[in-house]
């Protein structure tokens, strides 16, 4: 049974419904990512699991107890979890050392305990040196580290990160997501990150969740969302995609406007009506000269746009039905805007998406 | 939304039942709140319908309003006086801000140190000041000019007991308002935005018309309504200064309603459009300076451009220097000189030196140590209870923790838009009669003080509630603390520092609050400012520096102190939210 699930998880304020019957489960060990665009309900459900906000309807449950229903919620405090705030939320009126000795305290630990436990997360989170500066005298990356610290020494049973990276700048950015995985790996607690950060949930996550409109849209592994996108959304917010829109042809192929007949290796078609297929800008093929092998996912367009970027060159061809396709081809293809250009759509690299 | 509330008083897995006491706080303090804002509103209204003859309701007093001249009179007088008083400021303080915010001017941070702390000023004390100043008699400026002209005792230079006399010694003292409004704006309007009038081909007085003015604009606009605002309301210096000269404006008529034969559903129908007009004024400024993104500003701009005077640095510091000897220098120059010789008119010299009137006021007059002990008392209890509720309602109204805890902020702001006259009128009908008798108790006046002052501190603490990032509580309830808890270690002591500044304002406020308490004190309840106000009735001007001293000295004290001693919140950490 998994260790924290997410049952029918609803959560409305006055009429609008942010967090629309979520259903989770995540097993113990193991760290989720929220992803989604902001507004998707992500930081709501990542609150209702910590207890700050009431649930309307629907229930979490960890190791088989339920901790929030529409009729009851255990307060944050009862929870046994910790969070990483947004702001870090570091109490500037308190040292490192207490900063991170606050939890510890509140549970009545014997001093030397606490100056133990709290001296082990600082130096595995190298923070030593400094444990009697205050907040306000650390820089943006070690007050992103007393964070983790003050959360992680409480020994939580879930541990839970808001958007931990958004105040930091790119460099560091890329070098705490590494140091989150570290420690992730360290300590093995339960977690569920929140972001919105495609990079960052692909560096950091077991399963990745991606919500939109307070849904789930598809769980999985990393490899799973960026592969095999289940619908339009995902293939989107997921690395960079082409969407081309159609009606099913036969078996496993798309017909396009313009009539590209597109077979997908994967995915599956809408039933009826118009359906889509989902194919990444670096899977494309463009060449100069028709292809020869193939005779179907293979169309003729015109160079709109050609931008030479150093290690590729990003192309923007318009197709016919005109629908523009962004691909990326080596830098020695270099094809003059207004030219004619032959693009192949491998077919194991075409995904058929049903929404 | 269910609120969290409820659900926090459902037992806790393994941990103590917490007790929530919410409902029961939210509960009293509206009633409390209610009881110190709606009741004196209520009464007033209920008495500006009743005879002041027999029993039984009646519109005369409304008719009166409108049919009697001298009440017609004294708003019309009222109104002319502020809007003179608002222009004056404005015209003085506008350059002034300029050159201090945005020039090469020498001495810039004193002169700003200077303006604010002629805030601590007590009104009436300015005023008392110019009557030692520039009576047509005694005045120091007059006998001086009598002396270097050899003229005519009857002659005199400058005579404030007139209207334009009372206008300059408000607008002296309300001038700050514009000016601190003003200079703040200048602050922050970022040099960027001029710079890219510069770029674009703007020569620096364009720039300044086009660009700068406009975005200051609205402070001025606003800063000039709240001068007008507390011209208009203001009971301590045209009592004055304009009762001498033989008017009235609308607050001293009000107050002489009072007088015996008491008219006080006149009284009450008089007061009442005062309180529209402030209801009216403070809207309009709340509009003028809420249009936000016109004059905000914030994002990383550079520090304000700085404007080199050259030539003009000269002419600059004479006006600088003009308009602070007027309202700060020789103001206090007059009362410290009073206090410590003879009479007004005797020249300073040894022989005139004299400490009699700390004598008669310390030792001999025996109302001035009650009135001591009452104002410092008062003073004490009024800003001990109204920082209490002011940061509960607070912590309620931000924190969100119980539906409905708007309602209790705007009735902690409402009391800014009754005048303190108004106000005075109201618990005088409220508390008054038979049913509390608290007329005569200092109690009336501590609810006078608690309801003036209540928006003050509701402001200060709910600014610095504002300043705590909920995820700072947020934090300490995740990692095991209660609600309670989390409130005694983390909120508390961030806002040691504003709870101790709000204190100390409201402290400096209430021990220089005239207006109703001209209304509410009696003999065994006379506090400081009144017996200023009494004194100067009877002349005795030496005395009422002495007590104008201590009164500064006590404010600035309590500053000085709340700045100074760690424990208190002086600075000793960095506090970042």
């Amino acid at each position: 049974m998994a260790f924290l699930e997410l049952d029918g998880l609803t959560k409305s304020y006055g009429s609008l419904t942010v967090v629309k019957g979520v259903n989770l489960a995540v097993d113990k060990g193991k760290l989720v990512c929220l992803l989604g665009p902001s507004g998707c309900g992500k930081t709501t459900t990542l609150r209702l699991i910590a207890g700050f906000v009431p649930a309307n309807a629907g229930e979490i449950r960890v190791g088989g107890k339920t901790i929030s229903s529409a009729h009851s919620t255990v307060p944050p405090e009862g929870r046994n979890m910790s969070m990483i705030f947004q702001s870090y939320a570091l109490w500037p009126h308190m040292t490192v050392f207490e900063n991170v000795a606050y939890g510890l305290k509140l549970r009545r630990l014997p001093q030397s305990e606490v100056t133990k436990s709290v001296r082990t997360i600082l130096s595995a989170t190298q923070l030593l040196p400094l444990e009697n500066r205050y907040p306000g005298e650390l820089s943006g990356g070690q007050q992103q580290r007393v964070s983790l610290a003050r959360a992680l020494v409480i020994k939580p049973e879930i541990l839970l990160l808001d958007e931990p990276l958004s105040n930091l700048d790119a460099n560091l950015r890329e070098e705490m997501r590494f140091e989150i995985r570290r420690l992730h790996d360290e300590f093995r607690y339960t977690t569920v990150y929140v972001t919105h950060d495609q990079a960052e949930a692909m560096t950091t996550a077991d399963m990745i969740v991606v919500m939109n409109d307070g849904r789930i849209e598809q769980a999985g592994s990393p490899e799973d969302i960026y592969e095999r996108p289940e619908t339009e959304f995902v293939a989107r917010f997921i690395g960079g995609t082409n969407i081309l829109s159609g009606t099913r042809g036969d078996k496993d192929s798309v017909v396009g406007e313009g009539g590209l007949v597109l077979r997908c290796g994967s995915g599956s078609t809408a039933a009826s009506g118009k359906t889509a297929v989902s194919v990444r800008h670096h899977d494309i093929e463009l060449s100069s000269a028709k292809p020869k092998s193939a005779d179907t996912n293979v169309t003729v367009g015109t160079v709109t746009r050609q931008i030479y970027l150093g290690s590729h060159r990003d192309y923007l061809v318009s197709i016919a039905g005109g629908e523009t396709v962004r691909t990326v081809a080596p830098v020695n293809v270099a094809i003059p805007v207004g030219q004619e250009v032959w693009l192949h759509f491998p077919p194991e690299k075409c995904r058929a998406l049903a929404q | 939304m269910t609120s969290d509330i409820q659900v926090q008083a459902l037992p806790v897995q393994g941990r103590r039942r917490s007790i929530d006491f919410s409902w029961p706080t939210f509960a009293l303090l509206t009633l409390v709140l209610s009881v110190l804002v709606l009741l004196p509103l209520f009464w007033l209204v209920y008495y500006s319908f009743r005879s002041d003859t027999g029993a039984g309701a009646t519109f005369a007093n409304y008719i009166a309003l409108v049919a009697d001249p001298t009440l017609l009179r004294a708003y019309g007088l009222a109104i002319g006086m502020a809007l003179a008083v608002g222009v004056l400021a404005c015209i003085i303080a506008t350059p002034m801000a300029w050159l201090v915010a945005r020039t090469d001017l020498p001495g810039r941070r004193t002169i700003r140190m200077l303006v604010t702390a002629s805030f601590v000023t007590p009104p009436f004390l300015g005023a008392i000041a110019y009557e030692i100043l520039a009576a047509p008699n005694s005045g120091i400026v007059n006998i001086m000019y009598r002396s270097v002209f050899g003229l005519e005792a009857s002659e005199y230079l400058v005579n404030i007991y007139t209207f334009s006399g009372l206008v300059f010694a408000i607008a002296c003292f309300t001038f700050p308002y514009v000016f601190t409004l003003v200079a703040n704006a200048l602050d922050k309007v970022p040099s960027d935005l001029e710079d890219a009038s510069s770029i674009l081909g703007g020569k620096s007085m364009t720039t300044l018309r086009k660009v700068t003015i406009p975005l200051v604009l609205p402070a001025m606009l606003a800063g000039t309504l709240i001068a007008i605002l507390q011209a208009l309301t203001m009971f301590g210096s045209p009592a004055i200064l304009a009762l001498p000269a033989g008017f009235h404006v609308i607050t001293t008529k009000i107050w002489s309603l009072f007088q015996f034969p008491p008219r006080l559903g006149l009284a009450a129908a008089a007061a009442l459009p005062l309180l529209i007009i402030t209801v009216i004024l403070l809207r309009a400024q709340k509009s003028i300076l809420g249009r936000k993104g016109y004059t905000v500003l914030g994002g990383k701009s550079g520090t304000p451009r700085i404007t080199e005077l050259g030539p003009w640095k000269w002419p600059a510091i004479a006006f600088v220097f003009c308009v602070l000897s007027l309202t700060i220098i020789l103001p206090y120059l007059a009362i410290i000189k009073t206090a410590f010789t003879g009479t007004v008119g005797d020249p300073i010299n040894l022989s005139t030196l004299t400490l009699s009137h700390w004598r008669f006021v310390l030792f001999e007059f025996s109302a001035t140590q009650l009135a001591l002990r009452n104002t410092f008392l008062l003073g004490f209890l009024t800003a001990t209870a109204v920082t209490a509720i002011a940061l509960i309602v607070s912590y309620l109204v931000i924190r969100r923790s119980v539906p409905g805890s708007g309602f209790l902020g705007v009735l902690a702001t409402a009391p800014v838009a009754i005048p303190g006259i108004v106000l005075g009128v109201g618990l005088f009908l409220s508390y008054a009669n038979p049913t509390f008798q608290l007329y005569g108790t200092i109690w009336i006046l501590l609810i006078a003080f608690m309801t003036i002052e209540l928006p003050a501190g509701y402001q200060q603490m709910s600014s610095a509630f504002s300043g705590v990032h909920p995820e700072l509580e947020e934090a300490g309830r995740i990692v095991g603390a209660s609600r309670l808890r989390t409130l005694w270690d983390i909120t508390a002591p961030l806002l040691r520092t504003s709870v101790v500044a709000a204190w100390c304002f409201v402290f400096v406020g209430t021990i220089r609050e005239l207006s109703a308490t001209i209304l509410l004190t009696t003999a065994n309840t006379k506090l400081v400012s009144v017996i200023i106000y009494d004194l100067n009735e009877s002349g005795d001007l030496g005395a009422i520096c002495v007590l104008g001293i201590i009164l500064l000295a006590a404010s600035f004290a309590v500053v000085f102190i709340a700045n100074r001693v760690p424990v208190l919140g002086g600075s000793q950490m960095n506090t970042r939210g």
